[in-house]
């Protein structure tokens, strides 16, 4: 009995012990951002312009999803160390792609009275109901990089124009194969990797491929879908399921750049991962601009890349909440467009230290 | 589950008998009293709410007793369902496909409005629902889809009873491969689309005040079920011992098969309160809930073995793990360390029913 009573209280005690060592919450970056790249922390280049002591003694939270890419992850980063820079105390949460625990955590972020937040959106639905509880509260927030399924609510939504900048990309990718089906005189079968149609992000880049593959049928066959739903494995296995019902595809937009792995994985395998200007070479675009397509450019594996300018949005999300804050607004409603552009394998010599992805370090 | 191992009768089940078992529970110790009694989850909850006071911010605060109100409400009405098969000496795995396949099919039937880009590809599109909404997007719509939402949910557990009781199936295989065609025929239906424009007369369901009736009334029907009922006194002494309740003249299968119908028609409930709370009928809702769930239950006394636990006890067990969750949510711990917490807690509680099974046993 006596034994019993010692074990069961050792294992209370320990799971309460658990809990309170990690005391303190987190009042200084977090230094556990997990990305597809391994990287504990992305380090030099990431730096964003936040005036030092703007945010002092104001509670800031900030919710994000899993960070799976190198974009949420660097975005993560960027955000996390300049909110500390301008004095804020950040509360950070982490809610890990689940819609009811991101609603949660907001909640107990406004318990712990924080004058304002941010937060990455697990979907359009979930923004609309975040910034509902937010403006509830009358807490200012701002939804970085995904925009709310409607304008229902009131926030600051810092965005990628994604159509503009999914279109210049395969603008350019279209005038490498004008110039392919020049030589060769054959149609080429074009394929593009859809996101998660519930994220409006994604939406508009399917949206730029078709703006810019439009009025150019002599040019190409139909293009065909692989949906990925912003997963990696299903991005593969829809990809291999494609690549093998159509063997001839030879110009491949992938809506992410994160799916490159994957991309790299099923083409070789079949012959088709080739440089540009090698025989056999897919014309090759994605959009975000993270380290990966970067390096791929650099190797010309990759023709064209939309990129985000996430530097921007990440200052953009601080400044706009900070001036919000200042101004007493409660619940401020602006929407800020960060134009992005395409980097391109022509104007790479001047342009690539524009993308974040060329600037900052790469994974370990 | 081995619906016939032999065990003892158990605590936490029809009131026990009267005469020596009776001065037998008078001279037990306390600590055993306590052990099992449900009175030890509601202290456990009172040690967390002190400790974790110091350190998380606002704990107490009106605002976050309504958010853990609002988190708790929905979470019982999944648990008590959780909580019959669990009696029965069964278990549910299926019931985070159930929340997702009922949320969606409810949000189709009331939808107000639906975009043709996102749905056109939907299976339903034209029959359930178009762009001018669902066909029960109306005031009086939402109450017969909330029904359509329950018969669903039962449904799922019909299918599930079925297989355990009448094919003699192991529970965790039928509700774990159910949980796979759900959740498979769920995305079909939407092509993982959430479902938005949700009527306001519905998502109003998510402030407390309303939630908190329909959890309350339906805990206590659930209560007076399972402790006056003769198929509550059925329900225990088949998850006790299924070879002998039969034996006795209980009809063990349709005990069974009733267990999981109310396990589909309680997490039916949830997911509406759930998706009235997130505005949308969502494809993932759920899913990672269901740690939550059995963790709750067995923290409120429901034996893993069968033949225990009441509704008193699962509604404790779902009190200690919302407060929990959000105290160390206002603590600032990394989602990572709270699970670390939470999965100890569970295994705890795992550990503390085995204790109490083997502590019956001898006696």
């Amino acid at each position: 009995m006596n034994k019993i009573w010692r074990v069961l209280t050792t294992g209370f005690c320990l799971t309460l012990v658990t809990a309170c060592g990690s005391v303190g919450g987190n009042a200084t970056p977090s230094s556990n951002a997990t990305s597809a790249g391994g990287s504990a922390s992305a380090g030099g280049g990431l730096n964003i312009n936040v005036e030092a002591g703007s945010l002092a003694g104001k509670t800031i939270c900030f919710n994000f999803q899993a960070l799976e890419t190198e974009f949420w992850a660097a975005g993560k980063t960027a955000i996390s160390e300049a909110l500390t820079r301008a004095g804020a105390k950040v509360l950070e949460f982490n809610s890990n792609e689940d819609a009811n625990r991101q609603l949660e955590q907001i909640q107990d972020c406004v318990t712990q009275k924080a004058d304002g937040i941010i937060f990455i959106p697990q979907d359009g639905a979930s923004a609309n109901t975040v910034i509902s509880a937010a403006n509830t509260a009358n807490v200012p927030v701002v939804a970085f990089n995904r925009p709310p399924a409607d304008e229902s609510g009131k926030a600051i939504v810092v965005v990628a124009d994604n159509r503009g900048v999914a279109k210049q990309t395969v603008e350019y990718m279209v005038t490498v194969a004008q110039k392919q089906m020049a030589a060769t005189g054959k149609k080429l079968q074009p394929l593009i990797m859809v996101g998660d149609l519930a994220d409006v992000n994604a939406v508009d880049r399917r949206s730029g491929y078709f703006d810019a593959m439009a009025g150019h049928d002599d040019l190409f066959q139909k293009s065909i879908e692989v949906e990925t739903k912003w997963d990696a494995t299903t991005a593969q296995q829809n990809l291999q399921s494609a690549m093998q019902a159509n063997p001839k595809v030879d110009f491949v937009f992938t809506s992410s750049d994160f799916m490159y792995p994957q991309i790299q994985s099923v083409l070789s395998p079949l012959g088709k991962w080739k440089v540009s200007g090698e025989d056999g070479h897919v014309i090759l675009g994605g959009l975000d601009g993270d380290n990966r397509a970067c390096g791929l450019m650099k190797t010309k594996y990759v023709d064209s890349t939309g990129v985000q300018d996430l530097l921007f949005e990440a200052e953009k999300s601080i400044s706009e909440l900070t001036a919000a804050i200042k101004a007493g607004e409660t619940a401020p409603s602006k929407k800020v467009l960060d134009p992005g552009f395409a980097l391109t394998l022509a104007n790479m010599d001047t342009k690539q230290n524009d993308m974040w992805g060329c600037v900052i370090e790469p994974p370990k | 589950m081995d619906h016939a191992a032999t065990k003892p009768a158990t605590r936490g089940g029809p009131p026990a008998p009267s005469g020596p078992v009776v001065s037998q529970e008078a001279r037990q110790p306390l600590w055993r009293r306590l052990l099992y009694s449900d009175l030890f989850v509601l202290l456990l909850t009172l040690i967390v709410v002190l400790a974790l006071l110091p350190f998380a911010n606002g704990l107490l605060s009106p605002g976050n007793l309504l958010n853990v109100a609002s988190n708790f409400w929905p979470l019982l009405l999944i648990v008590i369902g959780q909580t019959f098969v669990l009696i029965a000496g069964g278990i549910d795995l299926s019931q985070t496909a159930i929340l997702a396949f009922t949320s969606v099919f409810g949000a189709m039937l009331m939808t107000t409005a639906a975009n043709p880009a996102l749905y056109a590809k939907s299976p339903f599109w034209g029959i359930l629902f178009n762009e001018n909404g669902g066909v029960l997007g109306s005031g009086a719509g939402v109450a017969v889809a909330w029904g359509v939402m329950m018969a669903l949910g039962a449904l799922i557990g019909l299918l599930n009873g079925f297989a355990v009781s009448r094919v003699g199936m192991p529970p965790f295989m039928v509700t774990l491969t159910t949980t796979l065609f759900i959740t498979a025929f769920t995305v079909w239906s939407t092509k993982s689309e959430n479902v938005l424009n949700l009527p306001p007369a519905y998502t109003a369901l998510a402030t407390s005040w309303i939630a908190a009736p329909i959890a309350v009334v339906v805990a206590v029907i659930a209560h007076v079920v399972l402790s006056r009922s003769v198929y509550g006194h059925w329900l225990y002494a088949t998850g006790i011992n299924a070879r002998t309740a039969e034996v006795s003249g209980i009809p063990v299968r349709r005990v069974i098969l009733m267990a999981y119908v109310l396990s589909g028609v309680f997490t039916a409930l949830g997911a509406a309160l759930y998706t009235a709370r997130l505005g949308a009928g969502r494809p993932t809702l759920g899913a990672n809930l269901l740690m939550d769930v059995i963790g709750a239950a067995v923290i409120g006394g429901v034996s893993l073995m069968g033949g225990r636990g009441r509704i008193t006890g699962a509604a404790l067990g779902v009190l200690f793990f919302v407060v929990l969750t959000n105290g160390l949510n206002l603590m600032g711990l990394e989602f990572y360390t709270i699970m670390w917490v939470k999965g100890l807690v569970i295994l705890s509680a795992v550990g503390i029913d085995t204790v109490r099974s083997r502590l019956e046993a001898r006696s």
